[in-house]
């Protein structure tokens, strides 16, 4: 056996233990965050948005992941591309807002311009042996399911998209996301490491104490619990919902809206996880009063009483698709202890605001959601940074997909920085 | 029932006409009719689209401005016309080889074609030197002047001795010599000599032979030196008339002149004519149909004119007004600028989109002005 002293990640890595929390270095450690942002975000599909925020030709978005900018770009065609948004002469950032139009990409310092493809088409003063058949737009690797948008920094990104997309994709396309318009976008940013971000979502254990909105129209049932330590009235409400699951799962699939569990969080490079989950009440949005927030229910739907459809991504990324909008969130790491949390509400293209649906009414749940996990999130990213931190136990029955998350995390580490 | 009004005979409409051409408010002139004089000379009769009366004096000429090849072209041309027949006037062309213009006229210019006119001007006029005998010498196509001068002493029939001695290359290049003769029969105070330097192909010249000679011009015109005298023709010709009448002991004070070498005109019938190709240019611009628009820029409070086929950009350019732009062709977008008010014609290569467009913007480097315009710059 090769005797190859490990880096401090490599022991950190291979010392977690499963079933805990993470060590204290994955959540405060710039390293970490280093190789966070190499291995992570800069290997594998990070879900950036969806199509509607380049819906027209000449429409773009800048994401910027780590200090790495990409401009997504509608071209003439109406096909999306991703190129990295600097200019090819020195280097200057080409698109400065996040959200823009533009006729060619042009450079603001020298006028270098470059057409929807990456082509640099026009560049003064550069001599007869200039060639501008060298100087295009880097690319980056971009892909559409079923209109949410993924970008991989790397080379060679995983190969396992499709896979991911011909399973998930039949669960998401019925909302018809292309379809759909950005009604609005909410950026924050949360005081904590990304992974603790993402922990935080992957679990409802919380639920019940601290999200007085969400929990209207959400059960927590359905995302785990112990039925030994329940009362009977929760014990109750535990199997009525454990049997509208099942009656509800047989009706949604029976009307082709696929339904029931995908869960390769921790089986796939490119993991995910799908479940449709009915909702409470009136059972039509993740409103406060569970009745659809838009009048102009999405796709061919003609009755909004389709549950939710969760999907989560690794490593960065959740959503939930009603019948009459669609909350989608994307996790941007900035440091080792700040995360920007982005989240989009989308309702038909059509509807109007004002008139087929009311903005607060609409995003008032996961406002008030983001605003209470955020906080959440800085208290644990105070606590672990105490000399007093060791990693702690999840609990089994109701977060079981933080430690697939950790699994996953650990695991695509591991597989680039080895053992 | 009433009978229709009979059609407006446009003769006779011509005929009434009362108010007097000014060419200050009409510079067109229809060229009505074109007529064959000999082989290389013709004569142009031209009014104004609205019936107008010419006044001149016989012997004055117009200034014209010609658009041949897409150049601006000027010419003096003096009115062969009399002024007693005021519906129209003429001009008698002849070629000159290689010339622009005289050909121009010959090969192209046709009924109904407009030409721009300014005038009438000059002194080179028996109207202006009263005398009761007359004397009056060309060469060539410099028989126009005094052609100007005895159709009117004909008209107006006042008995005036005018004795006019022409000279020709050959009998084929008498102009006006069926008038002249029918002139001289019908008034006995009108006489006129030919002097020819050669027989033409089909005529045997009977008269006066060679160029014109003291001799000759004593024998037709005994009393020359009694007489009034006026001189037109190339410049060889004027100056051998000179020496003659010098020679003669002729009172020079009564010798009159006028070259068609636009150089060789005295000052102030230069000046006129100048004056008059100048402003018939400056009104060739409008006349051309080049608009000119108000820019605005309101940030800077700069203000310029660009002419309607002029880019914002190239006219700004020229006012010495800075405005972004790199490669000014449209595709870049450098330029883009918001139109507060007003509307251009663009041409762009995709620096700017449809929408952007919808909503006011505009490429500078590539849009004409189509209305007075205000700028957000
Ligand atoms: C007062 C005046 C009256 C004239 N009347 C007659 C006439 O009755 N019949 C006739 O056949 N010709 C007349 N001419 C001559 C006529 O103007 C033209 O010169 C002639 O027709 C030849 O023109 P072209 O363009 O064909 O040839 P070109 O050889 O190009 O013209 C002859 C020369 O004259 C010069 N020239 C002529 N007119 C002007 C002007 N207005 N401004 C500047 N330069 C000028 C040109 O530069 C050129 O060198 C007259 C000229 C003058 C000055
Ligand atoms: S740095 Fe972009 S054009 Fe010079
Ligand atoms: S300067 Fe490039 S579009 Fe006008
Ligand atoms: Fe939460």
């Amino acid at each position: 056996m090769l005797d190859v002293t490990p880096t401090p990640l490599q022991r950190l890595l291979r010392e977690r233990r499963p079933g805990y929390t993470l060590a204290a270095p994955f959540y405060l450690s710039p390293d970490v965050f280093e190789a966070d942002m190499e291995v992570i975000f800069g290997r594998h599909w990070i879900y950036v948005g969806v199509e509607p925020d380049v819906p027209e030709a000449g429409d773009v978005m800048v994401v910027d992941i780590g200090k790495t900018s990409v401009a997504i770009v509608r071209g003439d065609d109406d096909q999306i591309r991703a190129f990295h948004n600097l200019c090819r002469h020195r280097g200057a950032r080409l698109v400065h807002e996040e959200k823009s139009t533009v006729g060619n990409l042009v450079c603001r310092y020298h006028s270098w311009t470059y057409d929807l493809t990456g082509n640099l088409i026009h560049a003064e003063h550069m001599g007869p042996d200039f060639e501008r058949g060298c100087h295009g737009l880097k690319p980056v690797h971009i892909r559409s399911l079923a209109g949410l948008l993924f970008i991989c920094l790397a080379d060679e990104p995983p190969a396992d998209f499709d896979a991911m997309a011909a399973r998930l994709g039949p669960y998401i396309e019925p909302h018809n996301v292309r379809n759909t318009k950005v009604a609005f976008q909410k950026d924050i940013i949360e005081p904590g490491n990304w992974k603790l971000t993402m922990e935080n979502n992957r679990e409802c254990y919380h639920c019940g104490a601290n999200h007085p909105e969400l929990t209207v129209p959400l059960f927590a049932y359905g995302f785990g619990f112990a039925p030994e330590e329940m009362d009977e009235h929760d014990r109750a409400n535990a199997e009525r919902y454990g049997c509208l699951l099942k009656t509800r799962h047989g009706e949604w699939e029976a009307e082709g809206l696929p339904s029931r569990e995908i869960d390769e969080l921790d089986t796939m490079i490119t993991g995910f996880r799908t479940e449709r989950l009915p909702l409470d009440g009136e059972g039509e949005s993740h409103t406060l009063d569970t009745k659809a927030a838009c009048r102009k229910l999405l796709g061919t739907f003609t009755n909004a009483k389709l549950g939710g459809l969760s999907v989560w991504t690794q490593p960065n990324s959740w959503h939930h698709f009603l019948g009459d909008h669609i909350v989608t969130f994307s996790v941007l790491p900035l440091d080792a202890g700040r995360s920007l949390l982005r989240t989009k509400w989308l309702v038909h293209e059509d509807a109007v605001e004002g008139v087929d649906y009311d903005l607060a009414n609409l995003t008032g749940v996961w406002e008030a959601t983001n605003d209470q996990d955020s906080e959440l999130v800085g208290i644990c990213q105070q606590g672990v940074a105490s000399p007093a931190y060791e990693p702690g136990p999840y609990s089994p029955h109701t977060e079981m997909l933080v430690e697939k998350f950790c699994n996953w995390y650990v695991g695509r580490m591991t597989a680039h920085l080895g053992r | 029932m009433t009978a229709a009004p009979a059609p407006a005979e446009p003769a006779a409409a011509r005929l009434a006409a009362s108010a007097p051409w000014d060419a200050e408010a009409d510079d067109a002139l229809v060229c009505l009719a074109v007529r064959d004089e000999t082989h290389d000379v013709k004569t142009f009769v031209l009014a104004p689209r609205e019936p107008r009366l010419f006044a001149y004096a016989p012997g004055q000429f117009l200034t014209f401005s010609f658009e041949i090849g897409g150049e601006t072209i000027h010419r003096c041309y003096t009115l062969s016309s009399a002024p007693t027949r005021p519906h129209a006037v003429a001009v008698t062309v002849k070629r000159v080889p290689g010339g622009p213009v005289s050909n121009w006229l010959h090969d192209t210019l046709k009924p109904g074609d407009t030409v721009r006119a300014l005038g009438p001007m000059g002194a080179f006029s028996c109207f202006s030197h009263p005398a009761p005998k007359y004397l009056l010498l060309s060469g060539g196509s410099g028989v126009t002047p005094m052609m100007a001068m005895a159709r009117s002493f004909h008209d107006v029939g006042e008995p005036r001795d005018v004795a006019f001695v022409h000279s020709a290359r050959s009998p084929a290049d008498i102009v006006f010599r069926g008038e002249l003769e029918l002139m001289a029969r019908l008034d006995p105070t009108f006489r006129v000599h030919v002097v020819c330097e050669t027989d033409s192909a089909d005529e045997v010249w009977a008269g006066p032979k060679g160029r014109l000679s003291l001799d000759t011009l004593r024998e037709a015109v005994p009393d020359f030196l009694e007489r009034e005298i006026f001189v037109c023709g190339p410049k060889p010709y004027m100056d051998a008339v000179r020496a003659m009448l010098k020679d003669a002991g002729f009172d020079m004070a009564r010798h009159h002149q006028e070259s068609f070498d636009f150089g060789e005109l005295p000052e102030a019938d230069k000046e006129a004519a100048a004056e008059a190709a100048e402003a018939l240019d400056a009104e060739a611009a409008p006349a051309a149909t080049v608009r000119t628009f108000r820019v605005e820029f309101a940030k800077t409070r700069r203000v310029l004119e660009c002419p309607e086929d002029t880019t914002v950009l190239d006219a700004a350019r020229k006012a010495g007004i800075r405005l972004p732009s790199s490669c000014a062709k449209g595709l870049c977008g450098t330029c883009k600028s918001k139109l507060t008010s007003g509307t251009v014609a663009m041409t762009h290569a995709g620096g700017i989109r449809q929408r952007e467009i919808d909503a006011g913007m505009a490429l500078l480097c590539c849009s004409k002005p189509t209305s007075d315009l205000v700028v957000e710059r």
